[in-house]
């Protein structure tokens, strides 16, 4: 609806954010994480009784609230989501065996590591914890890196990606 | 609590989506450090929690659902390494993390479906590992949904 910009800037994001995970700790006494709600929300699925009810709550919160700054902002449009992977020429097998995979990954390593960008990325080094600067630190590093090698070598080195401001 | 969860979800799930971190671009751009906007943003996020929690914690405030506010500070294990490498690894070539999976998906790309069942596929294994070799299940400092003094937080 053009009610917001299709791209806030980063320093309202980011403040906004912060005040989040400060929100939800002073109510809760909780990290603002992802990983921990997708597990939550796994156990409520298969029927675990020590199951953690208001993490799935708050998992479909993220959907919701998604979808009401899309629709404010730029609309609703229905695409892949990957349109650097089209234009490098990956086929749609390629880019939805790639996703997965990645996913699969990204899921198996957070719960390894106990938490992902906003769990120990934001959150974890908010409550000066040095396991979550560990592994910020890491998963940072390890992203550059396998960046730098998809687009080294692969057709992803000839696709620009539209620079935020 | 639940109502709790449903909104500060939102409100995540919107800052996210208006932010555009659940684009490849916006991630890729950052990742190929041509762009600053996914730092400056976790940055500036830290930047404004950090302090304000520590005020909280010295002050030692009350939380309005879950007890005395009590921060977890874990040591670092190896864990915390190789997780973060293969969550980093998997991070660049998804192209998107756990929450923007979720905000990605609302706002219209298919994809992101693939990307929110990876992430509960990759969870699940891990689980089932830990439970293959009868080791205990821990929460890390940025997953933890319950406390010992909050048990009863999910039945609220």
């Amino acid at each position: 609806m053009g009610l917001l910009p299709d791209q806030i800037p980063w320093w309202i994001a980011g403040p906004l954010l912060g005040l989040l995970v400060v929100g939800l700790f002073a109510v809760s006494n909780q990290p603002l994480g992802a990983s921990g709600a997708y597990v939550q929300t796994m156990k409520t699925v298969r029927g675990d009784s020590d199951s953690v009810s208001w993490r799935v709550f708050y998992f479909v919160g993220i959907f919701i609230g998604g979808a009401v700054a899309t629709i404010l902002g730029p609309g609703v449009s229905i695409r892949t989501g990957y349109t650097a992977l089209h234009a490098a020429g990956w086929s749609e097998l390629a880019i939805v065996v790639v996703v997965l995979l990645g996913a699969i990954v990204m899921g198996y390593g957070a719960r390894v590591a106990g938490g992902c960008t906003s769990g120990h990325g934001i959150c974890g080094t908010a409550q000066r914890s040095p396991s979550s600067w560990a592994a910020t630190a890491t998963f940072m590093a390890a992203a550059v890196v396998v960046t730098f090698l998809l687009t080294s070598f692969t057709a992803l080195g000839d696709i620009s990606p539209a620079v935020p401001k | 609590m639940n109502l709790v969860g449903l909104l500060f979800g939102a409100m995540f799930g919107f800052v996210l989506a208006a932010g555009q971190l659940h684009d490849y671009d916006t991630i890729h751009a950052t990742l190929r450090l041509e762009s600053f906007y996914v730092f400056g943003l976790m940055g500036l996020a830290i930047g404004i929690s950090l302090p304000l929690l520590w005020i909280l914690e010295r002050r030692q405030i009350t939380t309005t659902f879950g007890g005395p506010l009590s921060l977890s500070r874990s040591k670092i294990e190896k864990h915390h390494i190789y997780g973060g490498a293969l969550f980093g690894a998997g991070w660049s070539i998804a192209g998107t993390c756990p929450a923007p999976a979720l905000a990605m998906l609302a706002s219209g790309a298919t994809y992101g479906a693939v990307a929110v069942v990876g992430l509960f596929i990759g969870l699940w294994i891990r689980d089932r590992q830990l439970e293959a070799a009868n080791h205990a299940i821990r929460e890390g400092d940025g997953e933890r949904s319950t406390l010992p003094h909050t048990k009863t937080l999910g039945a609220r």
